[in-house]
């Protein structure tokens, strides 16, 4: 709706008119840099969904007699575009493959965190006392770490393997959920919808799920795509420390970080990944702000 | 109507008391005061019949609404509905109650989720009781949007896009589609435009005329209450100091506090000769932390004596019938003011 | 005021406790200490010696008793690796730490609140553009791939600057640019917001309508005000000073304790990743405290409003 009051009455007024070309219309009235940022995540996402087809060379597959070739335009061949790294293995098919591993750690960590803090931001609202209490402390005790320093603790104590860590990315900023769900609760118990559905009989399932979350569901989202970069952050700079995704599964942090050591030789390898990370980061953000301000004027 | 049978009231309220402990302002360590919400409030109300509320904001009016919903736990005393103890909060008795009592808010617009429709809103009560299927609850709820004064085509609006009047039949039309026994109607009307005060309290009478539902309606304005209700009782600091027959209540407020009340009504057709001995609250406004010991109301009682600062007063029978809470209740106003 | 203190002092110390427990649960979800610790096929009674040693097998909560006064006494055992108490092996990186990130936030105050005032004050010019823009970048560049960058330029390309290592103040300063221009971006956009809202408020614009001029409006009613909220984002920027340094200290080899938490945490040597974690977070909670005191200081309101609040 909100997208539509951007483009006047036009989109309104030509229900008819195909799906490609709306798109095409609404890009269009879309900020420029929002609209770039639109196209570089549908990129992104395509890439990552399709990667098994797009990437031209199996993501381990090694070329020993072309290592280190540069990309296309620092004078390599086509066979590698954007060049090879230091066992041979293409840099493009890597990329491809680390695009979806990042994407995927990332939107798995968002969802966690985000079910995970509206469902204790619920509780704490709906049972108050020392349930509530409790929940509290333990938002005070998130927001109050680094949540760098929190991860890498319980990276120490657990080792590594892969679900466990994207469990532990969905622990990043699970307190904002919370608070947020909480706070929202809160004011609905407080005055108004909830509790007028709640004193209609519903069960409390009822009430969050088809009243409360509804009406709560933009502001979440909102903050969302505030900690889904973060994520993509995180989870980039614990695999550069070789302490996130583990050889020979591969991540952009991870690219990143074996590159590094080619950094004078063979600078694209880490320069790849690295401009994909923060284009990718960088588009979400400007997203989010704009999301933000069509969508949630409580944020303002 | 304290002598009547109990077997007769709707709702029977019985010593009703309701304590919250509040952290006092700068204390830590769990230093906490005692606040008095509502403090052992006692009432009745019969079938087809409404109960005003009144008293200033903090009194407890609210409070006693939630207490007699069952929507808050009683620290003390028995609400009874249909004879019946109410059920403890959050089972399938007290769920399954919810059909019988409903509420009216003060603020339509809080009151309703603002991204459904308002006819599916106020369908859903039937839906969450499984009182009636898709089709049927549709159905219902068209006639009882037509009882309370709304097109067929408020349907499938946005609460958002209704009038604060048209809200508020709205919520009236969720709260009446389980035909419930009695309403709650909390502050109804003053959100609402002046213009449009007296459409809803017109419809509030008409619907009890046509479907005999008992009303207790809580407002702090006189007027109102004076014209919807049988019975009014008045509160002050979580006690009821004044309690009546609608009519003689107000004709003739017998505790002081009430008497301020009545004076304060800006209308011409109470006539002059109360205005002679018309009573201005002095002192501080009540706080119902710190409540005053003996009388509540004795530090801005204008006949305030030593023995009110000393015993609270019970609420005890006039000869007229009706209760309140005075030592000097049967002091004449000459004596009184002397 | 001085209720105001203590409850934000029994507040920190709350946030210190949780952080033990925190470190408590994790060790003991993470399984077996001893199995984890000596090997699995360490033999039987070297366990049993262990477990006694560790007071493993007496009741949790004994454990967690004595785990949490050993604890607050700073004692978490010795480093795996090297056998010397953990604590003082963490003590002794700490000057490296404060070596870069003391020089980077005066980097950040320095380049970010003046950068910041001016965009407020030219609100909507291109140089205010560029600063938004910047801090975008600056909120989303991972601090390994500006670091790598800036390698990449002064140390690579240009040979001005050495890579890594900690031989000579020289290889402070491609450390202390990451962190610092990183934050500088952070702290304009933090500055900037904080000013355009004081400069909505009415008593500016009364200021102005009364004849101030408008530099003076600026100077005395603006900026003080806006230094409240500013605040804030100092002491968070103090508190995460350490957690900011662990990517870059790593990038650069440089000694400090964020290169010693990620090399704890690779060897899983427990007892140093602890003290770190202790550690950390009582600097994380000093800082705050000294952000609640000194907004209590400056704003007198605070006192008031946050103490009933609770």
């Amino acid at each position: 709706m909100a997208i539509q009051d951007s483009l006047g009455g036009a989109a309104v007024a030509a229900p008819a008119r195909s799906g490609a070309r709306r798109a095409g219309r609404l890009l269009l009235g879309l900020p420029p840099v929002v609209a770039v940022s639109v196209a570089w995540l549908a990129l992104a996402l395509v890439v990552a969904a399709g990667a098994d087809l797009l990437a031209p060379y199996a993501y381990s597959a090694l070329d020993l007699k072309a290592r280190l070739s540069p990309p296309v335009f620092m004078g390599g061949g086509w066979a590698h575009p954007l060049g090879t790294d230091e066992l041979g293995r293409d840099v493009l098919s890597r990329l491809i493959v680390s695009v979806r591993m990042s994407l995927l750690i990332a939107l798995f960590g968002t969802m966690i965190a985000a079910g995970l803090g509206t469902v204790l931001g619920f509780l704490a609202a709906h049972f108050r006392g020392r349930v509530e209490a409790l929940i509290l402390v333990l938002i005070d005790f998130q927001a109050g770490m680094p949540f760098m320093i929190i991860a890498l603790s319980v990276l120490a104590f657990f080792g590594n393997n892969l679900v466990l860590f994207i469990v532990l990315m969905g622990f990043h900023a699970w307190e904002r959920y919370a608070r947020i769900a909480r706070g929202l609760t809160l004011a609905a118990n407080e005055q108004g919808y909830a509790a007028a559905v709640r004193q209609l009989g519903a069960t409390p399932l009822s009430v969050y799920g088809r009243h409360v979350l509804p009406n709560i569901a933009s502001t979440l989202i909102v903050s969302m795509t505030l900690s889904f970069p973060e994520i993509v952050l995180l989870e980039s700079g614990l695999s550069f420390l070789g302490l996130g995704v583990q050889p020979p599964l591969t991540s952009l942090g991870n690219m990143v970080g074996y590159g590094r050591e080619y950094i004078s030789r063979a600078p694209w390898i880490m320069l790849a990944p690295s401009v994909v990370i923060v284009m990718t980061t960088f588009s979400i953000s400007m997203l989010g702000d704009w999301l933000r301000d069509r969508l949630d004027p409580t944020l303002k | 109507m304290s002598d009547r049978p109990p077997a007769l009231a709707l709702l029977a309220a019985d010593g009703l008391t309701r304590h919250y402990r509040v952290r006092r302002p700068g204390a830590m360590f769990g230093r906490r005061d005692l606040l008095r919400a509502v403090d052992g409030v006692s009432f009745a109300i019969r079938p087809g019949q409404t109960l005003g509320l009144v008293g200033e904001s903090g009194c407890g009016k609210s409070t006693t609404a939630k207490l007699v919903l069952g929507l808050a736990p009683a620290t003390a005393g028995t609400v009874s509905f249909d004879g019946a103890p109410l059920p403890a909060i959050g089972t399938a008795a007290w769920r399954d109650l919810r059909r019988r009592m409903q509420m009216v808010f003060q603020d339509p617009l809080g009151a309703l989720d603002r991204r459904l429709a308002v006819g599916w809103q106020i369908m859903e009560p039937l839906l969450i009781h499984r009182l009636a299927g898709p089709r049927d609850a549709r159905e219902r709820a068209r006639a009882v949007m037509a009882s309370v004064g709304l097109q067929p085509h408020h349907f499938d609006r946005y609460p958002h896009e209704l009038s604060g009047g048209q809200r508020q039949r709205v919520v009236l039309a969720r709260a009446l589609i389980t035909e419930p026994r009695l309403l709650v109607c909390d502050e109804p009307i003053s959100a609402l435009d002046v213009s449009i005060q007296a459409q809803v309290v017109n419809l509030l009478l008409d619907l009890q005329e046509k479907l005999g539902v008992s009303y207790l309606f809580i407002s702090h304005d006189l007027k109102v209450v004076r014209q919807v209700s049988h019975d009014v009782a008045v509160m002050y600091l979580g006690r009821v100091v004044e309690q009546g027959e609608a009519d003689a209540l107000f004709r003739d407020p017998v505790h002081p506090y009430t008497r301020a009340l009545v004076a304060a009504i800006p209308s011409p057709a109470l006539g002059g000769e109360r205005r002679r001995e018309r009573i201005v609250l002095s002192g501080d406004p009540p706080n119902p932390i710190a409540v005053p010991a003996g009388c509540a109301f004795h530090p801005r009682c204008p006949w305030a004596v030593a023995d009110c600062k000393a015993a609270t007063p019970a609420l005890r029978p006039m000869p007229d019938g009706r209760l309140v809470a005075c030592h000097r209740a049967e002091a004449t106003p000459e004596s009184r003011a002397a | 005021m001085l209720s105001f203190i203590v409850s934000r002092a029994a507040r920190a110390a709350i946030t210190i406790l949780l952080v033990v427990a925190f470190a408590f649960v994790v060790m003991r979800l993470s399984g077996d200490p001893a199995l984890l610790i000596l090997s699995v096929d360490a033999p039987p009674e070297a366990i049993e010696a262990f477990r006694k040693a560790w007071g493993l097998d007496r009741p949790i909560w004994e454990q967690f008793l004595t785990f949490a006064t050993r604890a607050l006494a700073g004692d978490f055992g010795r480093s795996m690796r090297d056998g010397r108490p953990a604590l003082a092996l963490v003590l002794e990186r700490v000057p490296a730490t404060l070596a870069i990130t003391l020089p980077a936030l005066a980097l950040k105050l320095a380049l970010g609140i003046p950068a910041g005032i001016f965009a407020a004050l030219n609100r909507n010019s291109w140089a205010d553009r560029a600063a938004m823009m910047a801090s975008v970048a600056g909120f989303t560049m991972p601090s390994f791939v500006l670091a790598l960058l800036l390698v990449l330029v002064f140390a690579v390309q240009l040979g001005w600057l050495p890579a890594s290592g900690s031989d000579t103040p020289l290889h402070a300063v491609l450390p202390i640019l990451t962190l610092g221009t990183a934050g500088a971006a952070i702290m304009a956009r933090f500055t900037r917001s904080a000013m355009l809202e004081v400069l909505g408020q009415p008593y500016i614009r009364a200021a102005s309508a009364k004849g101030l001029g408008w530099w003076l409006v600026v100077l005395r009613h603006a900026l003080p005000n806006a230094a409240i909220p500013t605040v804030t984002i100092i002491g968070f920027m103090v508190g995460s000073l350490v957690a900011g340094a662990v990517i870059v200290e790593s990038v650069f080899a440089w000694p400090g304790i964020g290169r010693l938490l990620v090399s704890s945490v690779a060897n899983r040597d427990l007892a140093v990743v602890q003290s770190l974690l202790m550690v950390i977070a009582g600097w994380m909670v000093l800082a705050n405290l000294a952000v609640d005191l000194a907004y209590g200081w400056l704003d007198p309101r605070v006192r008031t409003i946050t103490s009933r609040a609770d």
